[in-house]
């Protein structure tokens, strides 16, 4: 039975993918943490872990993504965070996923992965901001929004930058053959 | 680089600019006439901890709680969070905030420090209905 065996062999490539995706992302929260960027707004960061998140959205399916997500936002919340600081960032992390997915899906001729990449960014910073608002039950934090938008393009603008040069120098690798017809 | 891409870039500047502008020209008026004195509204985990006038004169505020420990400093009718226990110090780089609707959060001591005008300010309702 060939097309089992190339069939599970696909699962396991793309299990493999997911995990090495996850676990890079982590090491770029973790490098990200490591850089003294003062970005004077609050709540402002590089995003940096967003280049994988893009990238597993490029070449794998949605549920794939979402599953490396997932592993990425727990992963980091063990290593760094406490019970209350992962609610925020599931809930970014979600937001983010769920509206660059939606942008491959509608708008993948008009949009580079740069515009992509920003709208992750700010709706990561959306998110949090809703949970943070919620929590707190107030609207006062919408207050560093703008800037948050600001800096989300700038951000947005270099990690889509990365993700443009991450893309085909992974399609290189013999991993990710099985993965280029499906997205081309 | 698509087209898409720079619509969607100058409408996010555009959308960012017209929520910030406002804000400038607002924050340039309100400096001619210091307008009444503001009051810093300190809640922890929804609770009201603490409010305290803001004024020219150096204050220091020290905020233990549960959740951990947090010191606020009131100094040119403004306020600042100038140290914190928490893991990330993204309180830290709020600064100093001296206007209506400036807000410090820490999110994991669960602590909330928001300025609001005490009489007459143009956007506090209350006042307004008095």
């Amino acid at each position: 039975m060939p097309s089992l065996n190339e069939q599970s062999n696909l699962a396991l490539k793309r299990t493999v993918i997911v995990a090495i995706f996850a676990a890079v992302a982590v090491v770029l929260s973790l490098v990200e943490s490591a850089i003294p960027l003062n970005m004077s707004v609050p709540g402002a960061k590089l995003g940096l872990a967003n280049i994988m998140v893009l990238t597993c959205l490029y070449f794998l399916r949605a549920r794939d993504a979402f599953m490396m997500v997932l592993l990425k936002t727990l992963l980091s919340a063990f290593i760094f965070g406490t019970f209350s600081s992962f609610l925020f960032s599931i809930m970014g992390a979600l937001f983010s996923f769920a509206a660059m997915w939606f942008l491959l899906v509608v708008g993948r001729k008009r949009l580079s992965v740069i515009g992509i990449s920003i709208i992750g960014g700010i709706a990561h910073n959306i998110g949090q901001l809703t949970a943070a608002s919620l929590y707190f039950n107030t609207t006062k934090i919408f207050y560093y929004l703008p800037m948050l938008l600001i800096m989300g393009v700038l951000t947005g603008i270099a990690v889509g930058i990365a993700v443009k040069y991450l893309i085909p120098s992974l399609s290189k690798l013999s991993l990710f053959e099985g993965f280029l017809a499906e997205t081309a | 680089m698509k087209r898409g891409d720079i619509l969607l870039i100058g409408l996010i500047v555009v959308i960012a600019a017209v929520f910030l502008v406002p804000r400038w020209l607002d924050g340039e008026s309100s400096e001619k006439y210091h307008n009444g004195p503001r009051i810093a509204k300190i809640t922890v985990d929804g609770k009201p901890f603490r409010t305290v006038e803001l004024t020219g004169e150096e204050q220091t505020i020290e905020i233990k709680t549960e959740f951990g420990y947090n010191l606020l400093k009131v100094h040119d009718y403004g306020i600042e969070m100038i140290d914190a226990d928490c893991p990330d110090k993204v309180c830290l780089t709020f600064g100093f905030i001296e206007r209506n609707g400036g807000t410090i959060v820490c999110l994991p001591h669960k602590l909330l420090v928001e300025i609001e005008g005490a009489s007459g300010e143009g956007d506090d309702l209350d006042a307004v209905v008095k």
